[in-house]
């Protein structure tokens, strides 16, 4: 197991609420894509953190289930290169609503389809969140690589078509003041009737990491609830652990137990540079 | 979190037959039409899970109904804000386009409040207890965890719903804060869970009537949603009057939700025209 690395002892602590949102790093970080500001680096080589197996998923399901989870978040890498994803989004489905993230560029019709299947067979709502970074091709393919936007939009058509009502989930690195307008009119350009826009500060962790920065400290929370971090209600499982937050996962200090979701319970370090962008911007990666 | 867990113990009121209503959202037309219709179906006491505030072009008048038919009231994210004098109403959206909608609302709403009622609003409990024969009823806002969580039909779970009731001690869960009403029994009927939509705002189906709930004890808890059907025109022209968001009286006048659309999870906003 990698060092602790030093600060998070002594870094301040988010309290442990309850469970409401389930994340499943599905696929680590195996993707496609090799985007610029990735959270956690992925892209198409042997992944730094591997893909979660579909029987460990399942035992987090049950477990957060048990928990009175609200909501669950599939995520990567881009979880739909996961090979078991349809029959884990089925279970998923059959107990919480359900959300995708998917960079968009691997999906055909056939899945669109296979989805809407699911979707409708559920009580509680698939969701599926698709990556762009700019309303405009150039710039986003820029940080997401050649090719991409093209993709991306097709997979949203197809979407919309299927009546799965996707939302653009777009970081505020190329695009700026007036970012939801502007993809709300691409959306609405593309025939889409109902569009939907989630925006996210950019992290820095992963490829968009740079010098070290502000970290947090108890002085800083001084008057702050930090029942309101996303991290005192989430935990999120990858193929190595449990963590508290979707950006940190897989990083050794962000790790709070080897495997049950259990024993991950309690306080989680603010120690990174992102636990910083977090409290400023009050960001959550949920849906709403 | 548990603010009722203190050392005083709860008045729990017991009765037959209750109306609780939900999000009146100043909407002073619609509220007079559902408590006279509820003075017909022989409800014994009305409750209103709150948000009185908001949208409604009559934030004043709300208050004289809510006491001539003596409904038992709770305190929801709007009452909060407005009785504190918050910055803004705490909806959460993050989309600038429905924020600008919750502000213009949300001023309008404290400027034209009393400070009389926005004292009353301060003294409003979290939540409210009540007994419908042998169900022991837990009343709230968003949650019984927070007063603005989302309890949507598709996006709460029923492993949710068991522990929320089983950490109030409760068989039967009503809430509103959504706009939304929805009804679920768990357990073959051992529990329930009830959003009872909102009074002040059409449901996003395509008609301008509004609901609320009636609970009727006895060994099964029967629960019947009752819409109401009122001078909505009337109140789209005083929206209009005010100088408020003509979205707001086109939400009115023909069912459909036309802001603050943002926090819709898939299922539902796929059922409205926006
Ligand atoms: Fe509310």
């Amino acid at each position: 197991m990698p060092a602790i690395p030093p600060g998070v002892a002594d870094a301040p602590r988010a309290p442990f609420v309850t469970l409401s949102a389930l994340w499943l790093v599905l696929t680590g970080t195996l993707c496609n894509l090799r985007c610029t500001h990735c959270l956690n680096a992925s892209g198409p080589d042997e992944p730094w953190l591997a893909p979660l197996d579909g029987a460990v998923a399942r035992r987090a399901l049950t477990e957060a289930e048990a928990l009175g989870v609200r909501e669950v978040y599939f995520t990567g890498g881009e979880p739909f290169l996961h090979r078991e994803i349809l029959p884990l989004l089925e279970t998923s489905l059959a107990m919480a609503a359900t959300t995708v993230l998917t960079n968009g560029t691997v999906m055909t019709d056939a899945l669109a389809g296979a989805l809407a299947a699911l979707a409708g067979a559920s009580r509680y709502s698939l969701e599926i969140r698709v990556s762009l970074d700019a309303a405009e091709a150039e710039a986003n393919d820029r940080v997401r690589g050649r090719g991409t936007w093209e993709r991306a939009l097709r997979t949203l058509r197809t979407l919309d078509a299927r009546g799965l009502l996707p939302i653009v989930t777009a970081t505020e690195i190329a695009d700026g003041a007036g970012a939801y307008d502007r993809f709300r009119a691409l959306l609405r350009g593309l025939g889409i009737a109902k569009p939907r826009v989630k925006i996210l500060p950019v992290f820095p962790v992963g490829r968009a990491a740079g010098a070290p920065g502000v970290r947090l400290t108890d002085a800083d929370l001084e008057g702050f609830d930090r029942t309101t971090l996303q991290c005192a209600e989430t935990r999120v499982v990858a193929a190595d652990g449990v963590y508290a937050c979707p950006i940190l996962a897989g990083l050794p200090g962000a790790r709070l137990s080897d495997g049950a979701l259990a024993a991950a319970l309690g306080p989680a370090a603010l120690y990174h540079e992102a636990c910083a962008t977090c409290h400023r911007t009050g960001a959550t990666c949920r849906n709403a | 979190m548990s603010s009722h867990r203190g050392d005083v113990p709860e008045r729990v009121s017991e009765h037959r037959r209750i109306a609780v209503l939900g999000g009146v959202y100043s909407n002073a037309e619609a509220l007079a039409a559902v408590l006279a219709d509820t003075r017909r179906r022989d409800a014994e006491a009305v409750f209103c899970l709150g948000d009185l505030g908001g949208f409604g072009a009559h934030p004043d008048r709300v208050f004289p109904l809510l006491r001539e038919h003596d409904v038992r009231v709770v305190r929801g994210n709007y009452d909060e804000a407005v009785a504190a004098g918050a910055a803004d109403c705490n909806c959460g959206y993050t989309d600038p386009r429905d924020n600008h909608y919750a502000r213009l609302s949300y001023a309008y709403t404290v400027a034209h409040t009393s400070a009389t009622n926005r004292a009353w609003l301060a003294t409003l409990p979290g939540h409210r207890r009540a007994r419908l024969g042998p169900h022991r009823v837990f009343m709230c806002h968003g949650s019984p965890r927070r007063i603005n969580e989302f309890l949507w039909e598709s996006t709460t779970p029923d492993g949710l719903l068991r522990r929320l009731l089983a950490d109030h001690a409760a068989d039967v869960l009503l809430c509103t804060h959504t706009g939304l009403k929805w009804r679920r029994a768990l357990d073959g009927g051992a529990a329930h869970a009830v959003n009872v939509g909102a009074v002040g705002r059409p449901e996003n189906d395509g008609t301008p009537d509004v609901w609320y709930a009636l609970l009727t004890g006895g060994p099964e808890l029967e629960v019947e949603f009752v819409s109401v059907a009122y001078d909505h025109e009337a109140a789209a022209r005083a929206l209009e009057a005010e100088g408020l968001p003509r979205e707001f009286a086109e939400t009115l006048r023909t069912g459909w939700w036309t802001t603050c659309l943002e926090n819709l999870p898939a299922r539902e906003r796929a059922r409205g025209r926006f």
